[in-house]
């Protein structure tokens, strides 16, 4: 069974239609790539799977429920992680606090009785604290836990976001352009933790992705997307050298401003939202 | 699509406001809707100030009403010894002075600053505003005096009305049509209404953005001071802070009205609350509401088009 | 926990470390004697000093106590949530006039007045805030102003409730009639609000806040219910602005509906921002400054005297002195000084916890007002 699926997903906004007919399947112990060039409809995608958007047909899956209609609160409930193509980090807080901020779910006393300070959530706070640090270890962050975000290089803080999500507890890892920003050398540290991260805690991972090496080294499956719709899908070499992938990322009208510039809008409605 | 919701908003308007006359002339005293139009014109002038403001500036200007009261506190210190239309001048030049002194100390500094300090900051200048009138002045209400001494009364299409309130009238639609031919052909008027999308059109036209930035303050100002100086008589008289407490909010559901964009849409905002608070204050089915109907009213009014309708009935379908 | 001592330099420039980590510096004895004795001088001015104080004056610290409650309330709105709110004075009034109807109309005791003022302070706040859910930044600010302007025009004329224009007596309660037991009191709450205050924000929903605030997205994606945490907030701060009321209400006695105007809303707002948001200790003492200006000049002469001294303009009375260096604050603060007091004395308050003191530690350049959302 996949752990993560959308199923004939269609989403338009205003006149552009920026998925259209997008079926994505994420299997158990899998990593999936999704690539395709800027403004194909990837981050929509994402935005669907995460319940950001809702779809205006097809369904999204989780273990075979159906998800479509949950609120992005309630899927990280659920198990799903995801990072943001901007770095969703609380930027005035520390990498420490981040990591305690993101295991809202993983705390043991309710709203109440820490506002009135009951001495159990003194305890549950240092245990927060103590996983918190062990995830930034996996993430090989440990001399970076008491440095404010805001300071932090691009690189640093990708793997900051990674390890946020991770604090989450999720089962399924959605991550958007994970190694923007890095050299060619960190991209390849990166490939390495995230297999490691599948072999350690049994992830299933999705994400979106330009670096092709990285691509090709770490994917099981790859989905190419094109002005919203699937071009392609298949192991990563076969969609390498798919003949219309290759046109979409050579031709002169790959790129779709149109939908490029409906996406970037709504990335920037939701974020001052 | 788009059109057609700019449409829908338009039918919207008229059939408010036909209902709105229909539910006057059926329940309530006729006169109310002449004081209706009266306050809702006044509430128009002080709303086209903000619009323009929020255009230019992208900011809420809680100091608007506040244009005003200090145009009416001038006119009342000046009628006494100056012939009306010289106290009257005087005063809107003071309201001008305002606008731009605000520009300059407050608005300017906080120029790059996020909106809402901008906001904070123009809520701090009313206070001021009311503060220094209470310090100069005293805290009570004092009438202003108007423009004719006599009374007369005519009636118009079945409404009693006094020389007054019809000479006012005529003055409103005029100031309204001046703007209206201001905004749509002269240079200056298109120049600050082309300035919040493309600062650069403007430069070209030889204004920079912060001279533009001075004029609309001061632009927005003379227009609080309109409204102050033509209403407040009317109204019952000077009081610290009068426009900011009986005026602003009406005025911010105008420019709501009127998607905080257009500036017929505010104009026309103005004059369905001012209607609606008659309506309010003088039809009997609001009368079991403790205090000021009008208030409440136009509350639930700027509650129910922020929610369901945030652009505006007349503003551009966004 | 080897590598967390280690790295433990640059926090001390970055920010509030987390509680629980030890930092690496630790006061010398000399130096722990300098905090306590500066600690001690605190607890006088706060505990001893107000002893034998005449019922008048007491009546005033009392105030700024309770403003203290109120500033904070506000905080939580402002500082925390990142939403402002023009119309704060009816949450308080609303507050005061209950524990007032409670205490005179139905003879129940302060207690339960009290506890209803919170209530109705929360519920308040939780229907305008979901009410107006949708409406953010420079709409909800007119909201607000507009709510402020219906409980003054409206609801302080229902008479029942308000007592008319005499308005309603709020006696003090059994046991602390006195206004200097009553100071106390009122110092136990300020004393529970700040605690509950301080362990909101270190516990889970306080860091969900921060995050909100800072960005939406990646506090849901933190599994944070965003609509139910930012109504929560609000009914934080409702309750607190109800308990605040409630206290100011038994305070003078007596409640009258003109207290609740919109300058009194524009002074809240203004010893909030001039505290420092975000700050406990700013807000307290920004909010005191302004519960106490009147007071202040009256028992000043010289500061008085200055004012007075301003060419051609009239006496300057307490109350509108108030009203007048206010906003004037207010303007230096936002375009000097964004983080208010708070940012000042930050260096003062590290180290009167046990840190180095740090002239240059003033916390974050962007922080305060500057973010709330827009």
């Amino acid at each position: 069974m996949s752990v993560l699926e959308t199923q004939s997903v269609s989403i338009r906004f205003g006149g552009v239609f920026a998925n259209t007919d997008v079926s994505i399947k994420v299997g158990e112990w899998e990593i999936v790539g999704v690539i395709g060039p800027n403004g194909a409809g990837k981050t929509t995608a994402f935005n669907i799977v995460t319940g950001f958007y809702k779809p205006d047909r097809g369904r999204v899956l989780y273990k075979g429920r159906d998800i479509t209609n949950l609120a992005v609160h309630e899927r990280t409930a659920l198990g799903m992680g995801r990072t943001f193509q901007n770095v969703g980090l609380v930027k005035g807080s520390t990498v420490r606090e981040n990591l305690v901020s993101a295991q809202y779910l993983e705390a043991d006393y309710s709203t109440l009785a820490g506002m009135l300070g009951s001495p159990r959530t003194f305890v549950s706070e240092a245990e927060l604290r103590k996983r918190g640090d062990a995830v930034a270890e996996v993430m090989g962050l440990g001399e970076f836990l008491d440095r404010q975000v805001a300071g932090l290089p691009y690189g640093v803080l990708k793997r900051v976001e990674i390890a946020t999500v991770l604090a989450t507890d999720p089962d399924v890892l959605l991550l958007d352009e994970p190694s923007s920003g890095m050299g060619p050398e960190e991209a390849h540290d990166l490939g390495d933790t995230l297999l490691e991260l599948r072999r350690e805690f049994g992830l299933s991972i999705a994400m979106i992705e330009h670096h092709v090496p990285l691509v090709v080294r770490v994917c099981d499956y790859v989905y190419c997307l094109n002005f919203g719709q699937l071009l392609a899908e298949g192991l990563p070499e076969e969609v390498r050298n798919h003949p219309q992938v290759v046109t979409a990322y050579l031709g002169e009208d790959a790129e779709d401003p149109a939908l490029q510039k409906v996406e970037e809008k709504l990335e920037t409605l939701l974020d001052t939202d | 699509m788009d059109r057609l919701r700019e449409r829908q908003g338009q039918v919207i308007t008229a059939a408010v406001i036909t209902l709105l006359v229909l539910v006057l002339l059926a329940t309530g005293e006729k006169e109310s809707l002449v004081i209706g139009v009266i306050t809702g014109s006044a509430y128009g002038f002080l709303a086209l100030g903000l619009v323009l403001i929020y255009k230019s500036s992208g900011v809420f200007n809680f100091a608007q009403g506040e244009f005003g009261t200090v145009a009416v506190y001038t006119l009342y210190l000046l009628h006494f010894d100056v012939p009306y239309g010289f106290a009257l001048l005087g005063a809107l030049g003071v309201a001008v002075l305002m606008g731009v002194v605000v520009e300059r100390l407050v608005v300017r500094p906080l120029f790059d600053a996020p909106r809402v300090t901008l906001l904070v900051a123009t809520a701090g200048v009313a206070l001021l505003s009311i503060a220094v009138q209470i310090w100069f002045g005293e805290a009570t209400a004092r009438p202003v005096g108007r423009a004719l001494p006599t009374l007369d009364r005519f009636t118009v299409l079945g409404v009693q009305i006094s020389d007054q309130r019809l000479l006012l009238l005529g003055a409103l639609a005029i100031l309204a049509g001046l703007l209206a031919w201001f905004f749509n052909k002269t240079n200056l008027g298109l120049a600050i209404l082309g300035s919040s999308q493309e600062p650069t059109a403007t430069e070209l036209m030889g204004i920079s953005v912060k001279r533009l930035s001075t004029i609309v303050w001061a632009l927005a100002a003379l227009l609080g001071g309109l409204a102050g100086v033509l209403a407040v008589p009317e109204t019952g008289g000077f009081a610290p802070g009068v426009l900011t407490v009986a005026f602003l909010i009406p005025a911010f559901t105008a420019a709501v009205l009127g998607g905080m964009t257009s500036l017929p849409g505010a104009f026309l905002g103005g004059v369905i609350v001012g209607v609606v608070e008659a309506v309010a204050t003088s039809a009997p089915i609001f009368e079991d509401i403790p205090g000021s109907p009008g208030t409440l009213l136009v509350f639930v009014v700027l509650l129910i088009v922020l929610v369901a309708r945030p652009q505006g009935l007349l503003g551009k379908a966004g | 926990m080897a590598v967390e001592t280690a790295s433990r330099g640059p926090a001390a420039e970055t920010g509030e470390t987390v509680e629980g980590g030890e930092p690496s510096f630790r006061p010398s004895p000399i130096g722990w004697l300098a905090r306590g004795i500066v600690w001690a001088a605190i607890a006088w001015l706060v505990l001893i000093f107000p002893l034998g104080r005449e019922a008048f004056e007491l009546q005033r610290y009392s105030e700024a106590v309770i403003f203290g409650i109120i500033g904070l309330s506000l905080n939580v709105l402002l500082g925390y949530v990142g939403q402002i709110s023009l119309g704060h004075q009816a949450f308080v009034g609303i507050g005061a006039f209950t524990s007032a109807y409670i205490v005179t109309e139905q003879n129940l005791s302060f207690w339960v007045g009290v506890a209803a003022a919170v209530a109705v302070g929360g519920l308040q706040a939780l229907v305008l805030g979901g009410v107006s859910l949708r409406i953010t930044g420079l709409y909800f600010a007119l909201v607000t102003l507009a709510y402020g302007l219906v409980a003054e025009k409206n609801i302080f004329q229902i008479q029942e409730l308000t007592g008319g224009g005499l308005g309603q007596p709020a006696p003090k309660p059994k046991g602390f009639e006195s206004d200097f037991r009553y100071y106390y009191l009122c110092l136990v709450f300020l004393a529970i609000v700040l605690w509950v205050d301080w362990r909101m924000m270190r516990t889970k929903s306080g860091r969900a806040l921060l995050a909100l605030r800072e960005n939406p997205r990646v506090a849901s994606t933190f599994g944070v219910n965003v609509r139910l945490l930012t109504l929560f907030a609000f009914v934080v701060s409702g309750a607190f602005a109800g308990l605040g009321g409630a206290l100011l209400a038994h305070n003078d006695t007596r409640v009258s509906p003109e207290t609740w105007s919109f300058n009194l809303a524009l002074i809240f707002v203004i010893m909030t921002v001039v505290g420092g948001l975000r700050s406990r200790a700013g807000v307290v003492i920004g909010s005191a400054f302004f519960a106490l200006i009147g007071y202040l000049l009256d028992k000043f002469t010289i500061l008085q005297d200055g004012l007075n001294a301003i060419p051609g303009a009239p006496d300057l009375s307490p109350e509108i002195a108030r009203l007048v260096i206010g906003p004037v604050l207010l303007l230096l603060t936002l375009t000097l000084t964004p983080g208010g007091i708070g940012q000042q004395i930050r260096p003062i308050v590290r180290w009167l916890t046990g840190h180095r003191f740090d002239l240059k530690d003033r916390g974050l350049k962007e922080v305060q007002i500057s973010d709330v959302r827009a």
